[in-house]
């Protein structure tokens, strides 16, 4: 390296060259046709969707209610007296199972859900002939922290499930046919872009809305600044229900927290109902895990909004309720 | 091998880096690392027996910090040649920049080197009288302070956005984004966030690199104490430069980064940083470092033109009464404003400035990245010690990881129960912007949060229009200020629940 700085070897191209090369190589590229124009399928633009295709798919019952001492079992049987986890996930489908992982707490706490409810879940999608089963939540806590002791992150990876951490740039933006409090906004990709939902919440105390159930459980595919969610949460939740349409919910009420929810912590709050909630309809699911806390649907303002709005049942007496023990 | 000792020499700079380097990368939750995080400093002599001395405690990593002592006692500083990652910079720059040679003349840098035992001795004083200043220019904080603050972070952001870009933008997604995820469960973790005054770490860093321009290791020449301390154990060191037929034609001393070798080719073992430079820059190649067979070095005593035994008590008892009375300053005032906040288990703010070496640790490790170094916010005595920011994260209710990479015991290792009592601040609502109270909203998104099993935030219901609005009501008695309700308050820009101490 003693050259000076006069002598530039003849070989070499000279500053100019190969400034016009790289101005000459820019303008190419640039006026190609597809410079510009994103790829269509790019990941993560944030484009607008709409709601998810609805299938539709009516279950044997309109309620299957499974008791007895084994989650796992009575999600396995419920779901199979449902008409069977066939009707509702075709053979290489993308399958999302959307549990409760909201917190850092163990499942002994009850406040994400079961994982013995998810395993079941995963384990018939999988006999079902299911691709890929994806599992996430937007969770309140740290996520690895949240994912690691609700026991769900061991749970999908021993039984072969996708479990991973949304990403905030790999959303679409809700668009609604309809003046709604949710327009606009984001929602992760996996759970719009899906052939068959699971929705599969805890039940449980909540300050806000008194019980956080099926419904509530769908904001942890929401991005942004969810705070502003509580907002008229009731209209906004029967929103964002009919935004994703669950092809099937499955609540978890096998520990549920009366008090001190969502986040509880305390065993004295716990109860043990021991019983899973298997339907087609969200807002009937909901309606009867309302009535085994003893509530009534006017109470919980996300039923409310959904009775005024005509959407789904809240009248668990006119429904087919098939009741199972295991 | 042609220069096989410096190879060696240079393997070892390079291992002990990636050693450091990677053991800081894995103070992360969840702390699965196979060396705990604390190592790093607390193997550290000057950290650790200062700290002590000051808070008159005995520190876990002492055994160590001896061992470290004794080693270089028998070896010389071997430490500041060979393991040292700050030096490791220093080398690496200087080599990048193919300096060979020092700018300084010779004699002023000679002349200067006093000043780190001079350093030392101030600070030993301090931590004697009860005041720890070793963290001002300890080398391995100042590194880890760098690495973990932000070097770590601009990587993992770097990276986060490539891997990001290729998926948005050029169409990889459904290869990468299975990938991508697995990543983000280990090295890439969940969160990029820069920490607060992380260019002001970082030029203080490229500051300290570019003294290499005066002198290649013009640090730890001149200012290093770590070097000092170590360099005052060096005197008696077993391992000698032993040089047989000399002829003096001084190569040896020009090519020293340290200015070891004196002009009439004796050297300095106090300086001496075992680079092996020397042997090979040896036109006798006459050089050697042996233990045994070696002559005894000649005894030199000059005159020294240094300050008076008389000065020198007075001075030492100056450096006292004034160590002794910033420590009563400390006790009546820790003059702290309210919304300080410090990491869970903190509660003597004094003890918690004495014991804190400003590593980086806790706030690397902090999972929500609630922890961020102040700069003089506090005063200097503040810098760089970590505060709970809970507009930025909160303090994890089930989390102790802070305690647990402390190295001397500034944030004390709780178990989780303990932990979850203590309390770092209290939460107040202000009402004039409180979605409930002012907008009469639903919201209730701090009581939803609020970790406590009983609930530290009350709600009280009032009926507006026919409607019942929640309200939240903080119970100071239960509030133990972690904070999520300040980070996960929806109002905008400032939030209407904010924590502060009491």
């Amino acid at each position: 390296m003693t050259q000076g700085f006069g002598d530039t070897p003849p070989h070499r191209m000279s500053r100019r060259q190969f400034m016009k090369w790289c101005a000459s190589g820019l303008a190419f590229v640039s006026l190609q046709k597809n410079f510009w124009a994103q790829p269509a399928d790019a990941y993560g633009r944030a484009d607008s969707a709409p709601a998810r295709p609805r299938k539709k798919i009516r279950g044997a019952y309109d309620l299957v209610v499974a008791k007895g001492n084994d989650p796992y079992r009575q999600t396995v049987e419920a779901v199979a007296a449902m008409g069977g986890i066939g009707r509702f996930v075709a053979k290489n489908s993308v399958v999302v199972i959307k549990p409760n992982i909201g917190w850092d707490r163990t499942p002994e706490q009850a406040c994400n859900t079961n994982p013995q409810v998810v395993a079941a879940l995963i384990d018939i999608c999988r006999q079902a002939g299911a691709k890929r089963v994806n599992i996430f939540d937007r969770t309140c806590n740290d996520s690895r922290r949240c994912y690691t002791n609700s026991g769900i992150e061991r749970i999908a990876q021993k039984h072969g499930a996708q479990i991973f951490f949304p990403n905030d740039w790999n959303v679409l933006t809700a668009r609604f046919p309809y003046e709604s409090g949710m327009q606009g906004w984001p929602i992760y990709r996996e759970a719009l872009e899906c052939d068959t939902f699971i929705n599969v919440p805890v039940a449980k105390h909540h300050g806000l809305t008194k019980l956080t159930l099926s419904m509530k459980n769908l904001m942890g595919v929401c991005g942004g600044n969810r705070g502003m969610m509580h907002v008229d949460i009731g209209p906004k939740l029967v929103d964002l229900t009919d935004f994703i349409g669950p092809d099937l919910t499955v609540i978890d009420a096998y520990r549920v927290l009366v008090r001190h929810g969502p986040q509880g912590g305390s065993l004295e709050d716990v109860e043990e109902p021991k019983t899973i909630i298997v339907g087609t309809d969200p807002v009937l699911a909901d309606s009867y895990a309302a009535q085994l806390f003893g509530s009534r649907p006017e109470e919980i303002p996300y039923l409310k909004a959904s009775r005024e709005r005509k959407f789904g049942s809240v009248d668990i007496t006119a429904a087919a309720l098939h009741e199972i023990t295991v | 091998m042609k220069k096989k000792w410096v190879a060696i020499r240079r393997g070892s700079q390079v291992f002990f880096f990636a050693l450091f380097a990677g053991i800081l990368w894995s103070t992360a939750y969840p702390l699965r690392g196979i060396i705990p995080p604390a190592a790093v400093f607390s193997i550290d002599p000057l950290l650790v027996f200062f700290t002590a001395l000051s808070e008159r405690v005995v520190l876990p990593g002492m055994a160590a910090a001896v061992c470290m002592v004794l080693s270089a006692v028998v070896l010389g500083r071997f430490f500041c040649g060979w393991v040292c990652p700050l030096g490791s910079c220093f080398d690496l720059w200087a080599a990048a920049l193919r300096i060979r040679r020092d700018r300084l003349p010779p004699r002023l840098l000679n002349g200067l080197r006093r000043l780190k035992f001079a350093g030392l001795a101030v600070s030993a004083l301090l931590a004697a009288a009860g005041v720890q200043s070793a963290w001002v220019a300890d080398p391995l904080v100042i590194f880890g302070r760098f690495i973990s603050l932000t070097v770590i972070p601009a990587l993992t952001a770097a990276l986060d956005a490539v891997l990001v870009g290729l998926m948005r933008y050029a169409g990889w997604g459904p290869l990468l984004l299975d990938l991508y995820r697995q990543w983000q469960r280990s090295f890439l973790g969940v969160h990029t966030v820069f920490f607060s005054n992380a260019a002001v770490i970082f030029a203080a860093t490229a500051i300290l690199c570019a003294t290499v321009l005066a002198a290649r290791r013009f640090w730890c020449r001149i200012v290093c104490p770590l070097g000092a301390l170590y360099a005052a154990a060096a005197f008696s060191a077993r391992l000698r430069r032993v040089v047989a037929g000399c002829t003096s034609c001084g190569r040896c001393a020009r090519e020293c980064r340290m200015g070891a070798i004196e002009p009439d080719m004796r050297y300095n073992k106090g300086e001496c940083v075992l680079c092996m430079d020397c042997v090979y820059a040896c036109a006798a190649q006459s050089t050697r470092f042996m233990f045994f067979g070696a002559p005894p070095r000649p005894v030199k005593k000059k005159p020294g033109k240094g300050i008076s035994r008389r000065q020198f008590l007075l001075g030492c008892a100056a450096l006292l009464a004034a160590g002794c009375r910033g420590r009563q300053n400390g006790r009546q005032t820790p003059a702290q404003r309210p919304e300080f906040l410090r990491p869970p288990g903190v509660q003597d703010e004094r003890v918690f400035l004495n014991r804190c070496v400003r590593c980086g640790n806790c706030m690397s490790v902090c999972p929500t990245r609630g922890l961020q170094p102040l700069f003089f916010e506090a005063g200097l005595a503040g810098l760089w010690t970590p505060v709970l920011v809970p507009e930025r994260g909160y303090c994890e209710f089930n989390c102790v990881q802070c305690g647990r990479v402390c190295p001397t015991g500034a944030i004390p290792r709780l178990d989780v129960a303990d932990k979850q009592s203590r309390r770092i601040g209290t939460a107040v609502v202000n009402r004039q912007t409180c979605l409930a109270w002012h907008d009469k909203k639903e919201c209730i998104v701090c009581e939803e949060h609020c970790p406590v099993p009983d609930k530290a935030i009350k709600v009280v219901w009032e009926i507006v229009n026919g409607v019942r609005v929640a309200q939240p009501v903080v119970d100071a008695a239960r509030c133990i200020g972690c904070g999520i309700c300040q980070t996960k308050c929806p109002v905008r820009p400032q939030r209407a629940i904010r924590v502060a101490r009491r």
